[in-house]
């Protein structure tokens, strides 16, 4: 089957069984491998990215049912060599990167909670990421870039 | 290698007619997808997929709902669509189990239907909110649309005719009724929960439980009603009869025993998760 959809804004065609996975999609047939195959069953955010501006579990989202809809990735966010978003801004600055697997995860998750929320606390903060796992910083510095980054939102 | 066999075929069509003809045709090779969640994950439980799969995602009215003395709540509904639809205190305990229940990135997808529908999710949250809260379901199929209670959908869940599906859920909302959901997990956020418990009470004017109904997720294979008359007579919130009414119900499970706990745990924090659920109320009826 074929199924078409937007992927960063533009529109592309899935040839492929309705039930493969969308992260499948992304990686294998389109060469995006920002979002990370982790624990393949919706626990761990690694392989977060957007539908219809909302974060979804890309390893558990059939392809049959991204037809019609928007799907956006961390590598839609920011063009080579363009400036990054106040999200991986902020992210950089506070030291909220360290081996970076789960960061693009943690990025669109973010993203999705600064364009839908105009002021973002800590506590907001933490439980829109309760869905992406990080082994390596302690979550104290990606929640301080994400409060951070909030305050940058406004001012742009 | 990613976690799921990727050969099923998967229709989708556009209208609830549409879907009852392909899967009373495909039979017993087909059953309904809706956000994925859990069927995405049939190889994981070493399931054997089924050859075809009938997305529900284009059928617009699925998504449909409205609000009264019945919270009409259509299957394609998102647990995130559910914490978001105000529908009063009858409705408190499902858009608590509809909030707490797994991640975000899920309950972006995962669906109101398939929480009730899932064989084998013992745990899932929505489905004690909504057995407390007298739930029946809507459905399609072969023969035509048909109405039974929740209670009833779930003990025949494993032997439901093919050509079937779940259209929608219709919540009894009166005035006076008030519910709350509590569940216990290992961590804060987003495990399967230990128990889940849902506390649906109707009160007279004076302050006075006149009906109730507690529902219990998590510990045995399909959640249930158990027994919540100890709650009657006494105010709402009074926490005597609600730890009355908790060891009642505990000691009506018969727990399942898997390695995220054992049984004996599962039936032993029943009691102060109802206790939890009925703390709640008298704070919904001041609002």
């Amino acid at each position: 089957m074929s199924y078409s959809f937007t992927l960063n804004g533009q529109t592309v065609e899935a040839t492929t069984p309705g039930l493969t996975p969308l992260l499948t999609v992304l990686r294998d047939q389109h060469g995006l491998q920002g979002a990370k195959l982790g624990c393949g069953e919706g626990r761990c955010g690694s392989c977060t990215v957007l539908v219809d501006d909302q974060p979804v579990a890309a390893c558990l989202f059939p392809v049959a049912n991204v037809a019609g809809r928007a799907v956006r990735t961390v590598e839609g966010l920011a063009a080579p060599g363009a400036p990054l978003t106040p999200v991986q801004d902020a992210l950089l600055d506070h030291g909220g990167v360290q081996c970076g697997a789960c960061i693009p995860g943690v990025v669109m998750t973010l993203t999705a909670l600064l364009e839908s929320e105009p002021a973002v606390d800590a506590a907001t903060a933490k439980e829109a990421l309760t869905g992406n796992i990080c082994r390596c910083t302690g979550y104290v510095k990606i929640v301080e870039a994400a409060v951070a980054a909030s305050g940058r939102g406004d001012q742009a | 290698m990613l976690t799921t066999v990727v050969s099923p075929d998967v229709r989708s069509p556009g209208s609830i007619d549409d879907a009852v003809r392909q899967l009373t045709d495909l039979g017993a090779d087909a059953m309904p997808l809706a956000g994925g969640t859990w069927i995405m994950r049939a190889g994981l439980r070493g399931e054997t997929p089924r050859r075809c799969y009938v997305s529900l995602d284009r059928i617009a009215e699925l998504r449909r709902y409205s609000v009264g003395d019945v919270v009409e709540l259509g299957a394609q509904l998102t647990h995130r669509d559910l914490t978001s639809i105000t529908t009063g205190p009858a409705a408190t305990a499902l858009r608590q189990a509809a909030a707490l229940s797994a991640f975000p990135q899920v309950r972006n997808v995962a669906t109101l239907a398939g929480n009730i529908a899932a064989t084998g999710f013992a745990a899932a949250d929505l489905v004690p909110a909504l057995l407390a809260g007298q739930a029946e379901v809507e459905l399609a199929g072969p023969e035509g649309p048909h109405r039974t209670t929740l209670a009833s959908y779930l003990t025949s869940r494993d032997q439901r005719p093919s050509g079937e599906l779940i259209t929608a859920v219709r919540l009894p909302a009166p005035p006076g009724r008030f519910s709350a959901f509590e569940r216990l997990t290992v961590r804060v956020g987003g495990e399967y929960a230990v128990a889940n418990v849902a506390v649906s009470v109707d009160v007279d004017a004076g302050g006075s439980v006149h009906d109730a109904r507690i529902a219990v997720g998590a510990v045995e294979p399909v959640a249930t009603l158990g027994p919540a008359r100890a709650l009657i007579g006494h105010p709402v919130g009074d926490d005597d009869a609600a730890q009355a009414a908790g060891e009642a119900v505990a000691a009506g499970l018969t727990p399942r025993e898997d390695p995220d706990a054992p049984g004996w745990y599962r039936v032993a924090v029943v009691p102060t998760l109802v206790r939890r659920a009925v703390a709640q109320l008298p704070q919904l009826i001041d609002h």
